[in-house]
């Protein structure tokens, strides 16, 4: 088991340099130029130039690639040409915004998609198994910006039953940042009311972008289900006269979780680096707005660091699914 | 594990038995002021490093400056920190003496002269983005700036700069006075400060930093010991907004006061809005075309850049693409300025545009790469909108336009080397300064837009240098009106527009005033 993450490990490295190379060649390969984008239309041939020595911009690509990996295997993901900041730092600050909505899209999705689904087997062919297909269609090709701005004016605007764009109200101030994620810090504040407020910011883009991972999880959901309730050992367990609950949770989902855990680990990889548009039109200032915002200016460097953390993430999880294989199937070793 | 589920319920259950007296904590609220916009622009509070306009927006409000002017007036200077000033020829320039008024810092510090000193010999040391007009259009060095006594400042200036416009340049962001125990306290390797700067304020207006979460919101309290006292608003929050219908939806539900980037649709809706007040505020942007008037090309023949001013239908573009949200103007000036120049040489004529084209020799027409920007154009119009316009505009004698769109930053990559053949872009001037736009948009030798569009007109570049350094005022509008009545004849600009900005409040919002150099004193302003 244990030489098995560490080979994993020693594998997601190798992929992860790939990221940095691939992500480096793409963004110096545009014919544009970021001091330029940096400094704007009214800056002077002097300060452009001053701007490129300083950056390093004005060295042969080898050098600066080399100059890039050097500080990065050091722990620095360089300076970000646009605000002049680390980009580890912005990265810190930037990613736990992402990771709350992330993880709040991932509930709502688990919550609506799991039982969806398996209501759905259950009734197989009837009217809520139509209901669950029809959400699950629609949920899969309604466009996330679309959905959102629905959403903003049907339960924000006219109804006023939540909150709009924003981590929390307008009025109020954010807690003193610890963990970053606002709910956490509100809970370290001993603050309930912001806790509160933070929560309900979080159910409309949550929803939003969970939408799509709820439609999906219950498809696979369902028919994963029915899969196995069609298998022999179900007709057995319910021959010997084992609750239908007892047949479902002990079971049959037992043995559906395998391809559910594989769609669940490539969904929070998904929705981590997906959030763009969810993140625009909600205000939320998480790394989907950051890498935005970078790439229209030219900031490779920024760029580079949210793509080598979104490819960390993705590594991780699906490193983390791997591993929980083992735990709901028995027959599956590491070794 | 059950304790723990069982303290989160019960956290959970007290927070939302909390949550029920909502009402009373919010009393804040009419002390407290909120702008929805689209603030992604700013990368530092430093006033000495800021030259974007969520940047100023803030330096104004948190920083003083010597000099300053109110409201809507931008021909006249006012006294800010400075309560009197005097300018007195001298052997090698001009000499500037400032006395300065009694005013403390939010740190409780008084605002001494020494301060000022510091703050500007900051800016040249650091060379920041905005260094260039101390030390290239001010020509001032580490020296030039003295102070004899602590409520006396001395400013020397050569012969080559103008006076009036060092003091019009003073009342932008670069002039914002720092507390210099402050920033020299929190000093990392010779850095003046910035890097602490880019987050806290330490300044003597009206307004302090309580803190600023970056792509979240701007959050400023009240400067307790600020002479331009804020009697009604406590706190100012900027909230990031990028969308416009996000700031649409937040002003009707009562989220924000205030919405910033309105586009000219909403923008006409929320004038019939009785529970809105639309505000059209003005700007010194112009949009305009450039045509490259170089060797071999397309537009090097003067003529054919006239015929271009005369098929371009400003009108309607300003009628139906801005919905009345730009001002007519065809010189290069913005209005407002002391040196514009109103005259509106060109009338929308398709037949005179077509013989200026036979003259020239080129009644067969001809086809060019027409360079746009990606995004929204000056006014909140896309640019793809007023490209197509343009076009269709210039189609009519002969001139097929290609439309290229692209990001900004590969456009201006190709504007500056010289190899736009018409592109549309916008210009704003850097400080609120007739040069701001003269030097720029027609000394060629200054290697800007003149330069860009490859137009060398000697005259015009005289003209230019002459009036940057004239310092009688009647004079200087004389030098002006011939340098503009030149380019509008000559130069490689068709201006298209000169854009307001909508800015949206709720009803309640009172004294809310933008004025053209993007400036808004959040001290005047109240909620009913």
């Amino acid at each position: 088991m244990l030489i098995y993450i560490l080979r994993r490990l020693a594998l997601m490295v190798f992929v992860l340099w790939g990221v940095t190379l691939a992500a480096f060649l793409i963004s110096h390969a545009l014919p544009a130029d970021p001091a330029a984008a940096a400094l704007g239309n009214n800056a002077r041939e002097e300060q452009l130039q001053e701007f490129r020595v300083k950056n390093g911009l004005d060295r042969p690509l080898a050098v600066q690639y080399g100059v890039y990996m050097g500080k990065l295997l050091q722990g620095d993901l360089g300076t970000s040409l646009r605000t002049q900041n680390s980009i580890t730092a912005d990265l810190k600050q930037f990613f736990p915004a992402t990771l709350e909505l992330t993880l709040g899209a991932v509930v709502f999705a688990v919550l609506i998609g799991l039982p969806l689904g398996i209501l759905a087997a259950l009734q197989h062919g009837k009217a809520l198994d139509l209901l669950a297909r029809i959400f699950a269609l629609l949920g899969g090709a309604t466009p996330v910006y679309w959905l959102a701005i629905l959403a903003l004016n049907i339960f924000h605007e006219r109804l006023g039953w939540l909150p709009g764009p924003g981590r929390i109200d307008a009025y109020s101030l954010a807690p003193p940042v610890h963990t970053g994620l606002v709910t956490m810090d509100a809970i370290l504040a001993r603050d309930p009311q912001v806790l509160v407020d933070s929560l309900r910011h979080l159910i409309l883009p949550g929803l939003v972008l969970g939408a799509f991972s709820a439609a999906l999880l219950t498809r696979m959901t369902r028919s994963a289900l029915l899969e196995v309730l069609s298998q022999d050992y179900i007709r057995t367990a319910r021959a010997k006269g084992l609750k239908q609950n007892r047949v479902i949770w002990r079971h049959a989902l037992k043995n559906a979780a395998l391809p559910l855990l594989t769609v669940f680990g490539s969904l929070f990889g998904s929705l981590l680096t997906g959030a763009v548009l969810t993140e625009t039109i909600f205000s939320w200032p998480g790394i989907g707005s950051y890498a935005t915002t970078s790439a229209i200016s030219l900031d490779f460097p920024a760029v580079m660091g949210v793509t080598l953390v979104a490819g960390l993430a993705y590594s991780v999880v699906n490193l983390l699914v791997d591993l929980a294989y083992a735990t709901f199937d028995p027959r599956i070793s590491f070794s | 594990m059950h304790r723990t589920t069982h303290r989160l319920r019960s956290t959970l259950a007290l927070a939302l038995a909390l949550s029920l007296p909502l009402a009373a904590a919010q009393s804040g609220r009419e002390s407290t002021l909120v702008l929805g916009g689209d603030f992604s622009d700013l990368i530092t509070l430093d006033p000495g490093v800021s030259y974007e306009f969520t940047g100023s927006l803030l330096a104004g409000n948190l920083y003083d400056t010597l000099v300053a002017y109110e409201g809507n007036n931008l021909t006249t200077l006012r006294p800010r920190l400075a309560s009197s000033w005097k300018v007195a020829p001298t052997a090698t320039g001009s000499r500037i003496t400032f006395t300065l008024r009694d005013a403390k810092f939010s740190t409780g510090r008084p605002v001494t002269a020494a301060d000022v000193v510091y703050s500007l010999n900051r800016v040249i040391s650091l060379k920041t983005p905005s260094s260039f007009l101390l030390t290239d259009v001010a020509n001032i060095k580490i020296g030039s700036v003295t102070a004899p006594d602590a409520k006396t400042l001395v400013m020397d200036i050569p012969k080559t700069a103008n006076p009036n416009i060092v003091l019009a340049l003073l009342t932008f962001n670069v002039g914002g006075v720092i507390d210099s125990a402050e920033a020299k306290s929190h000093e990392q390797n010779g850095d003046f400060g910035t890097a602490w700067l880019k987050d806290h304020s330490a300044g003597s207006g009206p307004f302090a930093l309580n803190r600023w979460d970056r792509s979240a919101q701007v959050a400023l309290d009240i400067n307790p010991n600020a002479f331009r006292k804020s009697p009604n608003i406590k706190r100012v929050i900027l909230r990031y907004m990028q969308e416009s219908a996000v700031q649409q939806s937040a002003l009707n539900s009562g989220e924000i006061d205030v919405a910033w980037d309105y586009t000219p649709d909403a923008f006409n809706a929320a004038l019939k809005n009785s529970k809105l007040k639309a505000l059209k505020t003005g700007t010194f942007q112009l949009q305009y075309l450039g045509m490259n008037s170089g060797k071999g090309a397309a537009f090097e023949d003067a003529r054919v850049r006239q015929a271009v001013r005369y098929a371009t239908d400003q009108d309607g573009i300003i009628k139906s693409l801005l919905q009345g949200l730009g001002r007519k103007t065809q010189t290069i000036i913005p209005i407002g300025l002391a040196g514009s120049n109103s005259a509106l040489p060109y009338t929308y004529n398709v037949a005179k545009a077509k013989e200026l084209m036979a003259a020239a020799g080129k009644s067969g027409g001809f086809s060019v790469d027409f360079s746009i920007p990606t995004g929204s154009c000056a006014g909140g119009v896309p640019c793809q909108d007023l490209a197509a316009k343009v076009q269709s505009d210039l189609a009519k004698i002969g001139i097929k336009a290609n439309i290229k769109q692209m990001v900004s930053a590969d456009l201006y990559t190709m504007y500056r080397a010289q190899k736009a053949e018409l592109i549309l872009a916008p210009w704003s001037p850097d400080y609120a300064d007739a040069d701001g736009n003269g030097t720029p948009l027609a000394d060629f030798n200054a290697k800007s837009l003149a330069w860009r569009n490859v137009w060398q007109n000697d005259q015009a570049s005289k003209l230019a240098q002459a009036a940057a350094i004239e310092t009688d005022a009647t004079k200087r509008v004389a030098l002006y009106k011939q340098l503009t009545e030149l380019v509008a004849k000559d130069g490689p600009y068709a201006i298209l527009y000169q854009p307001y900005k909508p800015v949206v409040t709720s009803v309640n919002v009172v004294g809310f005033d933008r004025n053209a150099n993007g400036d808004v004193r959040f001290e005047k302003v109240s909620k009913k």
